[in-house]
This record gives structure tokens, sequence and C-alpha cells, in this order.
């Protein structure tokens, strides 16, 4: 039983919710059960690997219509990785300098396609929402 | 095998409707450009490679194309009030 369970179970008991809010929120808990309602983490861990990365800035009502949307398959970023296994040792180590000087100490030789990998995997559980006095960002995986 | 997008949807400013680009008609003009260059690629390869560059010519190519098929499915919407940027690759 996981701790999400748990915590439902002990919510009915101290009855701060009902039987069948109860059994609502505990049929939400069992994983692979679609119920329609999933967040798009959610969907993404049923569905298999997550297929793209979103980036929301939506205004908050009446903070005017400035937004955001973007949607960056993954496939593209695992694109992008390909590349830099090919850059040059020579020119890592310009890059890594000018990281330096940025007072950022990161070595560009030490990204991998596999480390990205379970990147992407931990990506399915994750999602950011910030609300901030105009805006709202959202940011997930799909 | 994924295939590169065919269409792109291209939106600047205020238009009211987006301009659609037909990018399918360009990819046997790319594909016949790939094969005509494809022995001078192969020698610059050759040439760049006590340099450490041969490599990356080698395979520019293979990873050009599959960050053109990776391009698929890229939507960016940027409305910042008075500027409208949207760009979407079907």
């Amino acid at each position: 039983m996981s701790d999400s369970q748990k915590r439902i179970l002990d919510l009915l008991a101290e009855k701060k919710i009902s039987v069948d809010e109860a059994q609502r929120l505990l049929s939400l808990t069992e994983p692979g059960k679609d119920t329609g309602t999933q967040g798009p983490e959610e969907s993404a861990g049923t569905k298999g690997k997550p297929r793209y990365f979103r980036v929301q800035v939506q205004p908050e009502a009446g903070s005017g219509k400035e937004s955001v949307n973007v949607r960056i398959p993954m496939a593209l970023i695992h694109a992008g990785m390909k590349l830099t296994s090919l850059i040059p040792g020579h020119a890592s180590d310009e890059v890594n300098e000018a990281l330096r000087e940025k007072g950022i100490d990161f070595d560009v030789r030490n990204l991998k396609p596999e480390d990205f990998e379970e990147l992407v995997a931990a990506l399915t559980d994750l999602e950011v929402d910030v609300k901030g006095g105009r805006e709202k960002v959202h940011i997930y995986v799909e | 095998m994924t295939c590169p997008p065919w269409l792109l949807r291209l939106g600047i400013g205020r238009r009211r409707f987006p301009i659609w680009l037909p990018l399918f008609l360009l990819w046997p003009l790319a594909a016949a450009l790939a094969i005509v260059l494809a022995p001078l690629v192969l020698l610059l390869a050759l040439i760049l490679r006590p340099l450490g560059w041969g490599r990356l010519v080698l395979l520019s190519g293979p990873l050009l194309f599959r960050f053109l098929c990776a391009l698929r499915g890229l939507e960016v919407n940027l409305n910042l009030g008075s500027r409208l940027l949207q760009i979407s690759f079907k």
C-alpha cells in the first residue's frame, strides 16, 4: 500500500472525506487505471515514454495578454544530445573554459546519451507550477 | 522510421492567418544535393581528420537528417502583446 493510499484511508478514518470520495481517490492512485482525469505527467507515465517537453506561461486574469506556449519534442532534445558527442576534444575545452568564465563549473564531455535517458525517465514524474504576480508558469512533459 | 516535417506553419506579427510552407517540396531537392555533395564531404572528412574534425564532418549529414526529423511536432507560440510569433512543424 502506498503512502497516498494510507493517507486517503486516514482521512476516511478521521471522517474528513466520505466513503465515495475515498473510493474515487483510491481508484485514482491505482497504477494504469484510466479515469479520464489524469494530469499530463500521469498520462505520460501510463502511456510510456514522454514525447514532448512543454513550457507554458499564461497571464493571470486581468494582467495582460502576453503568453508563451512551447512544445519541444523529446526526439529533438535527443538529437541535440547526439550532436554534443561529435564535439572534438579541444572544442570541448574551449566550451568548458567559456562556461567557467560565466561561473558554471561543468564539463560538457560528461554529457552522455545514457544520462539523458535517465533524465527523460525522471521527467515523467515532473510537473512544475509557478504562480507569480502576473503570470502562471507550467512546465511538464506529456 | 520517422520522416522530416512536411509543413511549417509560420505566423509573425499580427497576421490573421499564418503561412503554411510546404517543406515536403524541399526534401527531394535536399536529397539530390546530399547525393551530389557526398563525395566532397568524404574528401573533406579525410582532409580534416588530423585536426579532429573528420568525424564531425562525416556524421554531420546523418545527424542533421535526424535533427530535421525530430523537428516534427515542435511548436512555439509567443504572444508578447504587440508581437506574435507562431512556429509549428507538422
